[in-house]
């Protein structure tokens, strides 16, 4: 009550020629305006006008000669329609969400299994640590060629390893001539190269833990298990679901690994949405059609993040 | 019925005839016309041939040019041939283009289509090779000078045929009894490498069984491919990935990839142009001795037909320095220059003049490319809609399908058929 009539006279005073408020309102939405706006203008121009750009062609039936001038003739749904009746535009979406979400557990699990490891009070941990950051390091082009040679059916790695410890049905197996063998090279190339930013965002958030809680847990007689699952987990709760947020964005939208690795599996048939917007535009020519795709992918992204962002949003309130 | 779809193929067959010796006088004209005023600099993009020896022979022309013309200068970048056509459409479609570029023959009319090129004034009808120039003509205009040509044959490891017993062979017949042959005795060697991303390995089976790809109708074309020559191309095609004789990783292998597992000797036989072969004795000289060549085989219908492909030189619109542009590939054009390049690369010159210069006729490995390419090869239908269908891949996929069993040649037929004319049809 105190502070309310605190408020009110102030208020009062300001309010009376209503004018006199907006101005300075105004004035003071100047300068920040004004702060913003370098950033603003370059957010609008670089991210708001292709995005706008991109709804807008997937409305088109846009050709190569029609993107020069930019006449576009408008076609309303059509392409949309194309992206969930044609079976490679469809299959490219199925695949994108399936091996995405793939790709986000394998990262999590390996990055937490990584995380807790390194988070052991080990010497030398810090090497680890080091070493760890590497395959984040490596551009994905070339991590993606580097692996695809590892799986190379005659002079790869992978098979030499496989079929000299034994499994000797291995000689010679061609990883890409299927979609499912395929996938699996293409997931251990993605999770080798995600499971480092997801293992040290894992490690910091480890590091902060109350280790009087933890301590009181085991006092109580809780196994390792009930520790990690009880404790630890619960309190690095907003941590993983920023994480799985970042790494659904990131795995969903993946071209490099896809584009390198799958671009021989049979009928295309691994490719992902990312790789199939950018072939059907700029190697078929179906601009509207890919820039559908695009915009598929970007809401299918827009919902994944915003049910994360109120889940952690929830996390923060209670 | 049957005789029409006979009607485009063996296009190049006696256009050489109309073809002169040259287009020397008509280049160093140009060149003279404007001489004074050619500086600044121009952009090329080059077909990346892979060898460092040939990249060579195009920084010199760079070099030359720089210094026959004081104030120019050639910036060569090497594009590779499977990233070209995205990287054109890419370039065409941000406005950024190069001054000078290499295009396939089969890419001149797409892109010519959109506006892209500066059209070829009087392109002198007995300076170049006619076929080549047709590939380049669309709404009668030139849009692009023919460079080189070549044609792919049959190339073959002769100690591994030797061992297993075998003659090369000359039919398709001959061919499967020689694959099934080296596949039993020839040490683990994989008898051919008929891949599932090379459209220029399978689709002239379709003209070897009798059949054609696309025929024209009335401005435009109409896909060939629903008939029976066709269905028994894609079979035979893919027998051999079925029964064995392909590795199994080659349904997902491009051309560079057979060839690279031709010189790592895990293929016996290999679809193969000159340029591939002067790369595979670069790489390892000692192959040189046991590799034999002969004609692609002939089919039941007794044709031995391989696609003519080749380059030609463009001048985009868009450039700023089209002059100085054109005199460079004026300068490239000349026949001193191109005999450079078209001798190393393994590729033959556009003019008979110069093929018979070449000395390919009296070298016996090398003989049949060039037959290859003078009597026994065809081209794909000229039309702006054939680069999209090339850049779509839209055989591969239906190739490969046939390849895992789980479509059969009737089926591939007809739905190849369907996506060309959907394709045809804009």
């Amino acid at each position: 009550m105190s502070h309310g009539a605190a408020a009110y006279p102030s208020r009062r005073e300001a309010g009376g020629p209503a004018l006199a408020g907006v101005g300075r309102a105004v004035a003071r939405l100047t300068l920040p305006v004004l702060l913003l706006l370098p950033a603003l203008i370059i957010i609008v121009g670089l991210v708001g006008y292709p995005l706008a750009k991109t709804i807008w062609l997937s409305f088109t039936e846009t050709r190569l000669g029609d993107l020069v001038d930019g006449s576009g003739e408008w076609i309303g749904l059509e392409n949309y329609k194309e992206v969930f009746a044609d079976e490679h535009l469809r299959t490219s979406l199925i695949n994108t969400v399936a091996f995405g979400t793939a790709c986000v557990i394998g990262t999590m699990v390996f990055g937490f299994g990584v995380a807790l490891l390194l988070n052991q009070r080990l010497r030398g941990n810090w090497l680890f640590s080091l070493a760890v950051l590497l395959p984040w390091a490596v551009p994905a082009l070339a991590a993606s060629a580097i692996w695809r040679w590892l799986f190379d059916d005659r002079y790869g790695f992978v098979n030499w390893a496989l079929v000299n410890i034994g499994f000797s049905s291995f000689q010679d197996y061609a990883w890409f001539a299927d979609r499912e063998s395929a996938y699996v090279a293409i997931f251990v190339t993605v999770v080798w190269q995600s499971f480092p930013f997801v293992a040290l965002g894992l490690l910091a958030g480890l590091q902060t833990l109350p280790q009087e809680t933890l301590h009181a847990a085991s006092v109580d007689g809780a196994s390792a298990w009930q520790r990690f699952r009880l404790v630890t987990l619960p309190l690095l709760r907003p941590i993983v679901a920023v994480l799985v947020v970042f790494s659904t964005i990131w795995d969903f939208k993946i071209f490099d690994q896809i584009y390198v690795m799958a671009q021989g599996v049979p009928d295309r048939a691994a490719d992902t949405a990312a790789v199939t917007a950018y072939r059907e535009s700029f190697a078929l020519g179906h601009y509207g059609a890919g820039a559908a795709v695009a915009v598929v992918l970007f809401a299918i992204l827009l919902v994944f993040s915003i049910l994360y962002v109120r889940m952690i949003g929830r996390e923060g309130r209670a | 019925m049957k005789g029409k779809r006979w009607l485009a193929a063996s296009v190049l067959c006696g256009v050489f005839a109309v073809a002169g010796c040259g287009g020397s006088d008509d280049d160093e004209g140009t060149a003279a016309k404007s001489g004074g005023k050619i500086s600044g600099t121009v952009t090329t993009w080059i077909m990346d041939p892979g060898s460092p020896k040939l990249q060579e022979v195009f920084n010199g022309y760079a070099k030359d040019f720089e210094a026959k013309h004081a104030g120019t200068d050639v910036k060569i970048e090497f594009v590779p041939w499977a990233q070209a056509h995205d990287k054109f459409t890419t370039a065409i479609a941000g406005g950024k283009v190069p001054d000078v570029a290499e295009m396939g023959t089969t890419w001149t009319p797409e892109f010519a289509d959109q506006g892209a090129f500066e059209a070829v004034p009087a392109a002198g009808a007995g300076d170049y090779v006619s076929s080549l120039i047709d590939a380049a003509t669309l709404d009668d205009e030139v849009w692009g000078k023919p460079w080189y040509a070549g044609a792919r044959a049959l190339i073959y490891r002769k100690d591994v045929l030797k061992k297993a017993g075998v003659e090369p062979p000359k039919t398709w017949d001959e061919l499967k009894t020689a694959a099934a042959t080296i596949k039993q005795k020839g040490g683990g060697i994989y008898p051919i490498a008929y891949t599932g991303l090379t459209e220029h390995y399978y689709l002239p089976t379709i003209w070897q069984a009798g059949g054609e790809i696309a025929t024209k109708d009335g401005d435009s074309w109409k896909a060939a491919l629903n008939s029976p020559e066709a269905v028994q191309a894609i079979d035979f095609y893919t027998s051999f990935y079925k029964k064995g004789y392909t590795p199994k990783a080659a349904i997902g292998w491009e051309e560079p990839d057979a060839q690279e597992a031709f010189i790592n000797g895990d293929i016996a036989m290999l679809v193969a142009g000159g340029w591939t072969y002067n790369s595979i004795i670069q790489t390892k000289p000692e192959l040189e001795s046991k590799i034999g060549t002969v004609l692609e085989p002939a089919g039941p219908s007794g044709k031995d037909t391989a696609f003519a492909g080749g380059s030609h030189l463009v001048v985009f619109k868009e450039s700023e320095n089209t002059e100085t542009a054109n005199a460079f590939v004026d300068f490239m054009l000349e026949p001193a220059n191109l005999n450079k390049f078209t001798s190393e690369i393994g590729f033959l010159p556009g003019t008979v003049a110069g093929i018979e210069e070449s000395g390919y006729l009296e070298d016996p490995v090398r003989k049949p490319f060039a037959e290859q390419l003078l009597e026994h090869s065809a081209v794909y239908p000229p039309s702006p809609r054939w680069g999209a269908l090339e850049g779509a891949n839209i055989f591969d996929g239906v190739i490969q399908n046939v390849m895992k069993g789980k479509e059969t040649p009737q089926q591939a037929a007809q739905s190849l058929a369907e996506k060309m004319d959907e394709e045809f049809a804009g």
